[in-house]
This record gives C-alpha cells, sequence and structure tokens, in this order.
C-alpha cells in the first residue's frame, strides 16, 4: 500500500488535516483519500438472530449518522470538500458479521463477563466504491465498539453527510481490558438522566467500566430493599435516591452501551451517614474537630471490631452486590482513621474481649465482609491501602485500585495484585480548585494543579513495572470526586478531559499529544452534538488549524508545512498490537 | 456620591452587620439590622408605588413584575438541615406581607434604571433603603433613583424562602440602609477566543444584576475572531467572525445594551488597539503587520500574530474611526480602545512600518502615541472616557487624556505604579480576578500543563483582596472598583456559567459591602446565593458538598488543624 510515490504526495497534502478523527485511535487503521457520501436509505443489516441491544445499537448508530450533524474543524468547515463530493459514490449499506461460532449474545452479557474475558476486537471495512461496508467481530460487544467507530467517520456539509479518507479499514482491539470511570454520587447529587448521559458519552469512546462511587459518608442516595432506613435517613433528600428501579435501568442502560457497573460500598470508612439509621455500627459519627477522626468532614465509621456490625456490613454489601449483575464489587478500603477506634469506647471493649488488636479485627472483618461478596461469584476491588497499610487477608484475585499516587503501582504489583490505575496524579478529575473546605482562604487543594488531559495522556502504565508486574494491570480510569460539583458542572469537569484516558487504555500509551488534540478537538465537538456540554481546550480559530497553536507550531513561517505530520496522512497499515501508528 | 449618602447610620450598622449572619444576602449590605420573626408572603402580595410619582419608568415596572415573580417562583428551600422543615412552627403564629410600598426621596429625578444606570460612573445613585416590618403592615423600600429602586428590589427577592408551597422570610423585622462602596462592579466577558450567544450574555446579566454588578465589560473581539457587526465596518464580521451565525448583529447589540440596561448595567465595549487585531487583516489586509506570522510565539502573547500598523497615518485614521462607530452603538459614557500586549519584533519585521518610520523620523513609541491620542480623541469627542489596559500607562510613553481610566491586570502590584501616576483603576488582575486561570495550558504540547496564570483563583482568594493595598488615602480615591474577567480561550457556552458562577460573586460583595468580610460567614451566603442562581436557570456549582452547605461552619478546617 505504501510506495515512495504516495509519501511524497502525503507531505504535500499535509497541509491538510486527516479527515478522520477517531477516538480512540484504533490500534491499526489504514486510511484513502476518497470521500464516500452516505445515501439517504443507508441502513445497517445483521443476519443470524438478534439480541434486542444489538437492534437497538443498530437503530442508535443510524440515527447518530443522521443527527450528528458534525462539521469538520477545518477552515470553512467542510465547504472545501463540495467539489469532491460531487464525485464521490454512496455508501447504502453496512453488514454486520458474527464470526461463525460466535454466540449472538447480547452487548449486555458480553458487558458483563469478568474483566479479561471481554471480547471486543472488530474488524472494519469501508470501501470507497459504494459497495458495502462491513464489521466483523467475534461478538456482539466487538460489533458495539466496530459501529462505535463507524459513527466517528461521518461529518456534514451543506445537509450532505459524508466521509473522507475513505477506504478505511482497521482491525481494532483493547490494549487494556478495564477502561472506566468513576463518579461520585455521595458528596452531591446527581439525577439519573446525568448518569445516562456520561454513560452514553462513555461510550462513544468505548470505555467499559463505570465505577459508581454510589455512597459515602456525606449520603447514602441508594435503596437497598432489604436496607430501606439508609437511603430514607441518609439520603440529602426524597428526591435525592436511586430506587431498585433506577438501578435496574441505570445498569441496563450501560450494559446496551458495552459498560459495566463495578458499585462501591466503600467500607469500613467513609460510612457516618450509616449512623442515622444504624447508630450502633458507627465510631465516632460527626466528632468535632473532624480533622481528627477524618480525611473530610463529617467523620465516622464502621465500627469493624464489633460481630454485630461486621454481619451488618456482610449483609448490606451482600444485599447491594445482588442489586448489580457485575462480576466486579468494590467494598472500598480507604482512609481508615484508627484514632476514630482509639476513641470509641464500643470498640476497645470489643478488642479488649476478644484480645485483638485493631488490625486482626479489621482482617476478621474484611475476611467476612469480602467472604459475602465471593460466595455471590464476586472478586472484590479494593483501594490500595487494603494492600499497602494494612495486613489483612485479601483472595489472591482481589483486584486493587492505584489511586494516592501512581507510584504505589509497583508496590501493588510486587505483592502480586491485579490493579487499577486511578492514581489521584493524573486521573482526578477534581483536582485544582482550590480547597473547599471552609475557613481556608487561598489554601490549596491536596491533589493540585488541575490535571489536564495531555498529563493523563502522558501516563505510563507500566512504569517501573516488570513484564510479569505488567501483566497485573488491567487499566485505568478518570475519577470525580464530587465535593465541588454538581449536576450543572459534570459534563465539563468530565469532557473532554476523561477521553484522555479512554483512548491511553484502548489504544496503548506513547501516543503524541499534538496528534491527539486535533482528534479530541473532533471529539469535543462531537459530544456537543450528543447533547454532551464538552468543553473547548483551545479557542475555535486554533481548533480549525491543526498545529498551528502549537508551541512549536507544525508550520513554518512561510506557509509551507513542515514534514512533522505527514506520517499521520499516509496510507498505513500496522499489526495489532504493535506501536500507533502516529508513531512511525 | 453614594458612598456617603447615610453617612449619620454607617457606622453603627456596619458594626452591627458583623454581628449577624442570619441572612443570605448577597452582596451583604452595608448596613443590616434584623429580629427574630418569621414572615410569610401573601398570595396576592403586590408592589405598589406611592407618593406623589405621575411617571414610571417602562425597564421600572418591568423590573417590579420580575420582583413579584421571583419571590413567587424562587421556590428556594433554606441551606439549612431539613431545609426549612424546622421553620414550620414558627410559621404558624407569623404574620402576612401583603405589599412592599416602592417610594422616592424628595430630590428624586425619575428617570428609567437603564439611564441612571449609564451615567458617569461616579454619578449613578445605586443606594436605598429597605425595611421589613414582622407585623404585617407593608415593607418600604426608599431610593432617590429608579437604579437604586432596582438595588433594593434585588435585595427583597433574596431575603424568602419557601417550604412546601409556603413562602417566607425569617429574622424579620430587617431595616437596610445600603449603597456600595465602589461605584464599578464589573464582569468581562471575551466573546472572541469563543463566540456566546446572546441568550447567555442575557443569562449572565441577569445574574450579574443579582449580585448587584454594575458593569459588563464586553470583549467583544480579538485576534481569533470579530463577531460584532459595525455599520459601515461590515466586512470585519463578514469576513472575521468564526461563522455566519456567529455573529452580533446592530439590533442584537440594541438589544443586550438595553437589556442590560434595564438591569442596572452599563455596557463597556472594548476594541482592543492596536495588538489583538490579526483578523482585521481578513477585511483590510493593509492595516495589519505580520498578519498570522509564524511562529507565533515571535510575534504576539498567543495565536494568532497581527497587529494594527499604527504608524500608518491610514491605518490611524481607521481605527479611530472603527473606534469612533462602535462607540456611537453603545450609550456607556465608558469606551475601551485596550492596549494591551504590544509586541515590537512584529513590527521590527514590517516593512511597511519601517518605511514609515524612516520617512517621518519617527520611533515606534512616539508614532503609538500618534496613534493613541488620535484614536482616543475619537472616542472622547463622543463624550466618552478611554479605558485602558494597563500597559498604556506603565510601558508605553504616550499621551493620555487625564480622566483615562486603566485596567490593572497584569498582577496586582501594577496598581501602585498606575495610582502614582494619577490614573484612575478598574481592578482586573490576572492574580486575583481572572476565572480561566486553572485549567491547565492550551498551547500544546505542554506537557507540564501550566496555564501562565495558574493556579486557580478561588472565590475566597478574590474575596480576601484588599483593594486600597500600598495605596496612599490620596492614591485610594483612584480605585473606582474592580471585575472578575472570562478570556475564553478554554470556555464556551458548555461552561460558561460553572466557571463563572458562583466565582464572580466574590468581587461583586467585595466592591459593593467593601473588604475585610469573613470567609467562613461569606460561604455560609455563597451557598445559598449558588442554589438562588440555579433556580433562576443559571448553571453555578456546588462550592461544597451540600452536607456541608446545609451545616454551615461544620466544613470548616478547624483552629487546631495543624495542616
Amino acid at each position: 500500500m505504501r510506495t515512495f510515490s504516495s509519501l511524497l504526495l502525503a507531505v504535500v497534502l499535509a497541509t491538510l488535516p486527516p479527515a478522520h478523527a477517531l477516538w480512540p485511535q484504533p490500534r491499526n487503521l489504514r486510511t484513502g483519500s476518497d470521500k464516500l457520501k452516505l445515501s439517504d436509505d443507508f441502513k445497517i443489516h445483521l443476519e443470524a438472530h438478534v439480541p434486542q441491544d444489538m437492534l437497538d445499537a443498530i437503530s442508535r448508530t443510524e440515527d447518530f449518522l443522521k443527527k450528528d450533524h458534525l462539521q469538520r474543524l477545518i477552515v470553512g468547515r467542510g465547504s472545501s470538500d463540495t467539489n469532491a463530493l460531487t464525485n464521490a459514490k454512496s455508501l447504502s449499506e453496512l453488514d454486520l458479521y458474527l464470526e461463525s461460532g460466535a454466540d449472538a449474545n447480547s452487548i449486555t452479557t458480553e458487558a458483563q463477563k469478568p474483566i479479561e474475558s471481554r471480547d471486543e476486537a472488530y474488524t472494519l471495512n469501508v470501501p470507497n466504491d459504494g459497495s458495502p461496508a462491513n464489521i466483523t467481530a467475534s461478538s456482539t460487544l466487538g460489533l458495539l465498539r466496530g459501529l462505535t467507530t463507524f459513527t466517528q467517520l461521518w461529518y456534514e456539509v451543506d445537509g450532505t453527510i459524508y466521509a473522507a479518507d475513505v477506504p478505511i479499514y482497521t482491525h481494532d482491539s483493547p490494549a487494556y481490558p478495564y477502561r472506566g470511570f468513576m463518579l461520585d454520587t455521595a458528596r452531591n447529587f446527581f439525577p439519573v438522566s446525568d448518569i445516562k448521559r456520561t454513560l452514553d458519552a462513555m461510550s462513544l469512546v468505548k470505555m467499559n467500566q463505570f465505577h459508581w462511587h454510589v455512597v459515602d459518608s456525606q449520603s447514602f442516595p441508594l435503596q437497598i430493599p432489604e436496607f430501606m432506613d439508609l437511603s430514607i435517613k441518609g439520603a440529602y433528600s426524597s428526591s435525592s435516591v436511586y430506587t431498585p428501579d433506577d438501578v435496574k435501568d441505570i445498569v441496563a442502560y450501560a450494559g446496551a452501551r458495552g459498560i459495566d457497573v463495578l458499585v462501591e460500598i466503600d467500607t469500613p470508612g467513609h460510612t457516618s451517614v450509616i449512623s442515622k439509621a444504624y447508630p450502633g455500627h458507627i465510631a465516632c459519627p460527626e466528632a468535632t474537630p473532624w480533622d481528627i477522626f477524618a480525611n473530610e468532614p463529617p467523620a465516622g465509621q464502621l465500627r469493624l471490631a464489633s460481630n454485630e456490625t461486621t454481619n451488618f456490613a456482610a449483609n448490606l454489601l451482600a444485599a447491594v452486590a445482588r442489586m448489580f449483575p457485575s462480576t466486579i464489587f468494590s467494598t472500598g478500603g480507604d482512609e481508615l482513621n484508627a484514632n476514630c477506634y482509639d476513641q470509641d469506647p464500643d470498640t476497645q471493649k470489643s478488642l479488649n474481649e476478644t484480645g485483638r488488636t485493631l488490625e486482626q479485627a479489621l482482617d476478621v472483618f474484611i475476611k467476612t465482609t469480602h467472604k459475602a461478596i465471593e460466595d455471590l461469584g464476586k472478586t472484590p476491588v479494593v483501594w490500595e491501602e487494603m494492600v499497602l497499610k494494612h495486613n489483612v487477608t485479601l483472595n489472591p484475585n482481589t483486584t486493587v485500585l492505584v489511586w494516592e499516587k501512581s507510584e504505589n503501582a509497583k508496590t501493588v504489583a510486587q505483592k502480586g495484585y491485579k490493579l487499577i490505575h486511578a492514581a489521584s496524579d493524573f486521573f482526578y478529575l477534581d483536582c485544582g480548585a482550590g480547597s473547599w473546605l471552609g475557613a481556608s482562604p487561598d489554601s490549596p487543594n491536596w491533589c493540585d494543579p488541575f490535571k489536564t488531559w495531555q498529563h493523563s495522556y502522558t501516563f505510563n502504565p507500566t512504569a517501573n513495572l516488570t513484564d510479569d508486574e505488567a501483566k497485573l494491570v488491567l487499566g485505568g480510569q478518570h475519577l470525580l470526586w464530587t465535593e465541588q460539583s454538581g449536576p450543572s458542572n459534570l459534563d465539563s469537569i468530565v469532557w473532554p478531559r476523561a477521553a484522555s484516558s479512554a483512548e491511553l487504555f484502548w489504544s496503548g500509551p506513547g501516543g503524541n499529544v499534538s496528534h491527539a488534540l486535533e482528534r479530541l478537538h473532533d471529539l469535543s465537538f462531537r459530544l456537543q452534538q450528543r447533547g454532551v456540554k464538552s468543553i473547548p481546550l483551545q479557542p475555535l480559530w486554533c481548533a480549525l488549524r491543526p498545529g498551528v497553536c502549537d508551541a512549536v507550531p507544525h508550520t513554518s513561517v512561510d506557509g509551507v508545512v513542515q514534514s512533522t505530520s505527514f506520517a499521520y496522512h499516509d496510507d498505513q497499515v500496522l499489526d495489532a498490537g504493535i506501536p500507533r501508528h502516529d508513531e512511525l | 456620591m453614594t458612598q456617603t449618602s447615610f453617612p449619620a447610620f454607617l457606622l453603627l450598622f456596619i458594626l452591627l452587620s458583623t454581628l449577624t449572619r442570619v441572612h443570605a444576602l448577597w452582596p451583604q449590605p452595608r448596613s443590616l439590622q434584623t429580629g427574630s420573626e418569621a414572615l410569610k408572603l401573601s398570595p396576592t402580595f403586590d408592589i405598589i408605588v406611592s407618593g406623589n410619582i405621575h411617571f414610571l419608568p417602562l425597564d421600572l415596572r418591568e423590573a417590579i413584575s420580575r420582583t413579584k415573580e421571583q419571590v413567587k417562583n424562587d421556590r428556594l428551600g433554606r441551606v439549612v438541615v431539613g431545609r426549612g422543615s424546622s421553620d414550620q412552627p414558627l410559621l404558624f403564629q407569623a404574620k402576612q406581607l401583603d405589599a412592599l410600598y416602592l417610594s422616592f426621596g424628595e430630590h428624586a429625578t425619575m428617570s428609567s434604571i437603564a439611564d441612571e444606570a449609564r451615567k458617569p460612573l461616579e454619578s449613578r445613585d445605586e443606594a436605598y433603603l429597605l425595611s421589613v416590618p414582622c407585623d404585617g403592615s407593608p415593607a418600604t423600600l426608599v431610593a432617590n433613583s429608579s437604579l437604586g429602586a432596582f438595588r433594593g428590589l434585588a435585595t427583597f427577592t433574596q431575603l424568602w424562602y419557601n417550604f412546601n408551597g409556603t413562602t417566607y422570610a425569617l429574622h424579620l423585622p430587617v431595616d437596610i440602609v445600603d449603597s456600595p462602596s465602589y461605584p464599578y462592579r464589573g464582569f468581562m466577558l471575551d466573546t472572541a477566543r469563543h463566540y456566546f450567544p446572546v441568550i447567555d450574555i442575557k443569562r449572565m446579566l441577569d445574574a450579574m444584576s443579582w449580585v448587584k454588578l454594575n458593569q459588563l465589560h464586553w470583549h467583544a473581539v480579538d485576534s481569533q475572531s470579530f463577531p460584532l457587526q459595525v455599520p459601515r465596518f461590515m466586512d470585519l464580521a463578514h469576513k472575521g467572525a468564526y461563522s455566519p451565525d456567529e455573529v452580533y448583529t446592530p439590533d442584537d447589540i440594541a438589544d443586550i445594551v438595553s437589556y442590560a440596561g434595564a438591569r442596572g448595567i452599563d455596557v463597556l465595549i472594548e476594541i482592543d488597539t492596536p495588538g489583538h487585531t490579526s483578523v482585521i487583516s481578513k477585511a483590510r489586509a493593509e492595516h495589519i503587520a505580520c498578519p498570522e506570522f509564524m511562529p507565533w510565539r515571535t510575534f504576539a502573547n498567543e495565536p494568532p500574530a497581527g497587529q494594527l500598523r499604527f504608524a500608518s497615518p491610514a491605518t490611524t485614521n481607521f481605527t479611530a474611526s472603527l473606534l469612533e462607530a462602535v462607540a456611537t452603538m453603545f450609550p456607556s459614557t465608558l469606551f475601551s480602545p485596550g492596549g494591551d500586549e504590544l509586541n515590537t519584533n512584529c513590527y521590527d519585521q514590517d516593512k511597511e512600518t519601517q518605511s514609515i518610520l524612516s520617512s517621518t523620523g519617527q520611533n515606534l513609541e512616539q508614532a503609538l502615541d500618534r496613534f493613541v491620542r488620535t484614536t482616543h480623541q475619537a472616542v472622547i469627542d463622543l463624550g466618552k472616557t478611554p479605558v485602558v489596559w494597563e500597559e498604556m500607562v506603565l510601558v508605553h510613553n504616550v499621551t493620555l487624556h487625564p480622566e483615562t481610566i486603566a485596567l490593572t491586570w497584569i498582577s496586582s502590584d501594577s496598581v501602585k505604579a498606575v495610582a502614582q501616576k494619577g490614573h484612575r483603576i478598574i481592578h482586573a488582575a490576572a492574580d486575583f480576578f481572572y476565572l480561566d486561570c486553572g485549567g491547565g495550558g492550551w498551547i500544546a504540547p505542554d506537557l507540564a500543563g501550566n496555564g501562565y496564570c495558574d493556579p486557580f483563583k478561588t472565590w475566597q482568594h478574590a474575596y480576601s483582596f484588599d483593594p486600597l493595598a500600598n495605596l496612599t488615602t490620596e492614591e485610594a480615591t483612584l480605585v473606582l472598583g474592580g471585575e472578575h474577567l472570562l478570556w475564553t480561550e478554554q470556555s464556551s457556552s458548555a461552561n460558561l456559567d460553572p466557571i463563572v458562577w458562583p466565582r464572580a460573586a466574590a468581587s461583586a460583595e467585595l466592591y459593593w459591602t467593601g473588604p475585610g468580610g469573613n470567609t467562613s460567614d461569606a460561604l455560609s451566603r455563597l451557598h445559598d446565593l449558588s442554589f438562588r442562581l440555579q433556580k433562576r436557570g443559571v448553571n453555578a456549582i456546588p462550592i461544597q458538598p451540600l452536607w456541608c452547605a446545609l451545616r454551615p461552619g461544620a466544613c470548616d478546617l478547624p483552629t487546631t488543624s495543624s495542616t
């Protein structure tokens, strides 16, 4: 495909940005330079028995193609394409193929499989001669990922929907099986519609895991049939709750979009609000000054040394786990405050009676509560302290969220645990807005500064790890703790930044920031077209002129483009799993 | 001047007001007396103009209607645990307020809110007296101008909460004697890096008016785009707007100006010159030096490069005509010809400029002086006062009219030097009031991710600014007030509300109430304001978990804390 003459041509053509702006970048991609129109009677076909969520995904895709109305991010917004479009062929058919022998499971079923058994690979082929395009995969989940890529090919000018850079061929699959986003719905509440919109956006960038930090010390919005008191007394208001029907709705909505829901009931810390309904189970509830008893107000933790509390926690976790079909469940485990227990007579009494230290009592608590989860066939996911700070017995399959700092991944890996990157120094979306505590003018937030998309994009998931340790990395996620966020800034604080880890963990690390910027602009505009209030990364003037606003611009003084970006526009084929195509 | 309208009361009331945090008024009135009774709002509540007023301006009548709607429709639950449920016992005995009587002082001259708001800065009368008794007798609002009355109405709406359909106020009776500490309280919006639809600007104006801001500083155009349609210069927007839809037509402008005026807000329009003008090259190539030159860093602080060829008499005349044409579209007595970030390298490498300088024997600064005098004169001839960025005073040796007002932006440290030169000052310092800071750099591929003005400027930081720091008493009289500013390299409609609100309210109170406010006390009121803004359709963001908002003080950093 690549010849010397096409290389030369590409250098000359490089004044034009690439017409495709896929996000995440497929792991191998071959593109041409023809235009292709979308026929008015365009249809997507899928032979064989088709699960309902696949049918729905097909009709959503047809909708996106017609309604995105995204104009190309170039000066003139695509008006320069109109000439080429007069001679362009029309595409009237996209055929989906499940490989022979593949199960026609629902997307939901595939998405909810254990992390490492999910099959998200697909092959997409869009010819330039108007003959049918096709997507081939060995699972409906793979077909969904292919459809998602397909929707990102299309632009609109003067009522014509078209793709550029065809023919296009990609064989694509994720570098890492866990690509997530965490939302905290306890510091501030988010209506179901906000969560669904976020799931839509996640699906657009092929994220596959919604980590739902649903409750915390401040509020308990989750209605659990066996424990209704918790939300009745602990939700911010009777309308700030997630009913069992809401949960089903969210889980189904996510599943249909290739997203599994990892719910978290953080224990034994971060549980103050449980004291409203079950005061007997909480030590140091709302004790002041709060900073002696907790990392943030209000103080209050499960009385982990108490048998009754341990059983309560085990029953609670099991009840919640039954509401979620995922094979993973997070029991939390972060920021335990020992002082709270030192000053809790009830805990001290339990410890005296059993002759245990606090750490020994914690071990019993963890073993019991984790067993409740494992008995339901689920794998516990814990915050890093459970491995790094406490001496507790964990199932070797337990998966660890590395959060305090990215360098802790090494120690977690050395202990042999599978890990998810969730480091505050790279992936915390809330950092950088200053302290939210009162009476603290000018104090920085503990995790300042703001984590830019460039910063997370350049993260190396296997830094300092041996080859064996690197195998323990399942992927990673951006996280939004919501002390300073609510529905009013959910979209703007998350998008498009969270897309940077979506690409990092799908396409693999090492991407070029300047090239990514052009595509990220495109994604941000497409998100806006779909109703997500994604924010601009640069003035529109820059977005329309790729490279020109770089610190060291791609273009030189007299306007002749240098060759720094030629490879990006060239036809090329890469083997799956080998470095990204824009590194060549 | 309003500052001294009620001198006899002020001292006493300022002392008293530090003792109370029972109301959640924003900005905090400069004097406030409160009681401990509750009061319900009658379903037939009305605002009645009393006294011998023969003519009530239309915009005041409309403001009265909006006020009645707001007190009924805000439906804000008190920001306390239970959201007001614990107030219910008080309401059984509470009297009902049937009416607010609005009257004007003996010497009041009835002009519209807009006319009053557009007066020269120091002649605007924003003072008012508001009394709400607890016995059900009518509340009274007294002012000397429709603008003062409007400010009082804004305060009145902030007294009311709702629980289960009952609208009520607490801590009555309330007596307020209020007027601003500083005459200029603004917000600047840049509509050139990104375009904002008129509806966004109107929503900003609404929010501004609720916190008694009185000046929209509209940085309408810049190097990236020229969305302003200027009669006789229509080609500038035609060729320089981001798209044919992303323009402000003369009708839009008239609409914005009148919407602002009716809300007590004057519009200070800025046409930044001679720098920040690259986009003019699209329509008038001959007037721009180094247009879109690369590498841009050599020629400008941000891309694209391009500045007015100010040494050219033709360009100077073009600019003077342009400024004049824009200035006539805006009724304000203020006009900003900009003047920041001039890049001399652009001119050093511009043959046209060099040839003019050689033939006239002028150096660049002399040519600039001529340009500034000519263009400013065009503005002054229309009876307007130029407002310039600080470089015009501090960096360049140009002749400015002594009335010229300087925006101090590079650093709050510049204020002293500007004051020493005798110019009046509007605080607009990047290190306190730039709302865009802290989002990381937007120049790719800035891996360090630092924007030039990181970190993020918190509301607490702006709130604790001292407008008179290091100034002598005489220099202090030059301080007109200040503003928060939003440069929109990384902002658009998508994040306008959350990046501005409630932070911009911090300077609104700073310049109305005066400096020295306590941030802990302010926090609980700012929560209240943020929630009220949300009720009125502005996406203000939470500044703490709701748990903290409902429990004033509970999330303060304990004084025992070592961190």
